[in-house]
């Protein structure tokens, strides 16, 4: 897939994140008003699409908040700043996006922001610390690769869109619950469809979002190599990042699929016994092997790491 | 009647081929003209420290009159190129020039140690970043260009219609770098 057609199906994709969402919201709204009163389904579904707007045009903010990322100052690691200039550059980014920081001594990175002329790259303290020159140049190019295949925006999308559903399940959720089943029209049916409704909408809109980031991975690392010529600089980056084991303090499941890894930490846990389903990242020994085979080296194997664990 | 509509048909499908195509281009080329003025950008940013740079040894060495003389000459070079085969020749010399000039400025603790030297050179270590950073873009642009061009059936129309490759901006020394081959 060449870059283009990749920014072209990130255009579709971001069509069709915003018109399923759309659909959800608009199944939200008449199972409501079939239940209950066409007049609360009204005010639920306005509700959530303005919700859904005004986070959409404030999601870089809004995400900064939520991560405890703060913009550098001028002086402030100026080495990373320097970096994040030259690999914007090699991009062919118009403008460099300004780096965000999180006092955080677990080592991650994340770009967010609804389009490039908005975006920033937030890295943690902690991966300033723990990587040279070589291995930050490579991370950094990741994220700029997300905002330059408009990764960024589908990206915020999804965050957005995954919010909105939250806060309308909760909604029906509690009119399911608490609303008045004396006026409810479909009665025991009614509650039991919004209670799955409100359950299940939450689960689907997690893997959507979960699946649309995924790939999203692979095809940064591919452009990071692009832009920095250095696959092994991303593959020693990644396989630090394998090696430590310190979750994040400020994060939700709804900025977890920003991360160059998940914050989460739970790619051995439990859910990976679910297929992998809900991760949000692919297994980082599957992308340190597809940029080994890239650029032609191997990574010596992590002491004590079983090798049959994949 | 039949066979006519189908080469109405074909004939409709062709033109809308060659829009596409010609449009990638057009854009492709563009693209590269961007990528060359961005590495220009560089080299000027380069070129308008290197006054200062001169300067501040010549403080100390005044009698390397040598030394000044091919930095000047390599900064005109640079400054006056308007094709990739001048810009690449005057980034040669250019590179031997500084060269001979951090060499001489070595000899001269006083000088290295100075406040206003070691601003200067972390400058001109930043701007070399930057220029080949803007290098690296402008070559992968440029590699798809004239892939692009070469490969069928693009080949058909691109000579045709005046596209012609572009010059890679390379240096000798950046084999392994350079050669990382990226399928997307």
């Amino acid at each position: 897939m060449t870059l283009q057609e990749q920014i072209r199906s990130n255009r579709r994709r971001s069509i069709l994140v915003v018109g399923g969402f759309l659909l959800l919201i608009l199944a939200f709204v008449l199972i409501i008003g079939g239940a209950y009163s066409p007049g609360v389904a009204g005010v639920i579904g306005i509700i959530a699409i303005s919700y859904g707007l005004i986070s959409y045009f404030a999601s870089g903010r809004i995400i900064a908040a939520a991560s405890g990322a703060r913009p550098a100052g001028p002086d402030e690691m100026r080495e990373v700043q320097r970096i994040l200039e030259n690999v914007s550059i090699a991009a062919g980014l118009a403008r460099t996006p300004p780096l965000y920081i999180i006092d955080d001594k677990s080592p991650n990175a994340f770009a967010a922001g609804r389009d490039p002329e908005h975006a920033y790259v937030a890295v943690t303290t902690g991966i300033v610390e723990l990587m040279d020159r070589r291995e930050l140049e490579g991370v950094l190019a990741h994220e700029i690769s997300h905002v330059r295949n408009r990764d960024v925006r589908l990206m915020s999308l999804a965050a957005v869109m995954v919010g909105v559903i939250a806060l309308a399940a909760d909604m029906l959720m509690r009119i399911t619950i608490w609303g008045g089943d004396e006026d409810s029209r479909l009665g025991v049916i009614g509650v039991v469809v919004g209670l799955m409704a409100a359950v299940l909408a939450p689960i689907g809109a997690a893997l959507l979002q979960m699946a649309l980031s995924r790939q999203r991975e692979y095809l940064a690392d591919a452009s990071a190599v692009e832009i920095t010529g250095d696959a092994e600089g991303l593959a020693r980056a990644l396989a630090d990042l394998r090696d430590d084991k310190r979750p994040l303090q400020k994060v939700t499941r709804a900025t977890a699929h920003l991360y160059i890894e998940s914050p989460l930490r739970d790619h051995k846990g439990l859910r990976s016994s679910l297929g992998g389903m809900f991760d949000t990242h692919p297994p980082l020994e599957e992308r340190i092997a597809r940029l080994e085979q890239m650029g032609g080296f191997k990574l010596p194997q992590p002491a004590g790491a079983p090798s049959s664990s994949m | 009647m039949i066979v006519v509509w189908i080469l109405v048909i074909l004939l409709v499908l062709a033109a809308i081929w060659l829009m596409f195509a010609y449009n990638r281009l057009v854009r492709l080329r563009n693209e590269a003209a961007q990528g060359f003025s961005s590495i220009d950008i560089q080299l000027k940013r380069r070129a308008d420290l290197i006054p200062n740079l001169v300067e501040s040894v010549k403080a100390y060495a005044a009698h390397e009159k040598g030394v000044f003389e091919e930095v000047a000459e390599a900064r005109a070079k640079s400054i006056d190129a308007e094709s990739v085969g001048d810009a690449v020749a005057a980034e040669r010399a250019m590179r031997g020039a500084l060269g001979r000039l951090f060499a001489v400025a070595e000899a001269y603790p006083q000088l290295r140690a100075s406040e206003n030297f070691q601003q200067l050179s972390e400058e001109l270590t930043d701007t070399e970043d930057k220029i080949a950073a803007a290098r690296r873009y402008y070559n992968n642009v440029v590699q798809r260009y004239n892939t692009a061009q070469q490969t069928f059936p693009t080949a058909l129309i691109a000579g045709a219609f005046g596209f012609t490759p572009r010059e890679f901006f390379e240096l000798e020394d950046e084999g392994d770098r350079a050669a990382v081959k990226v399928e997307l």
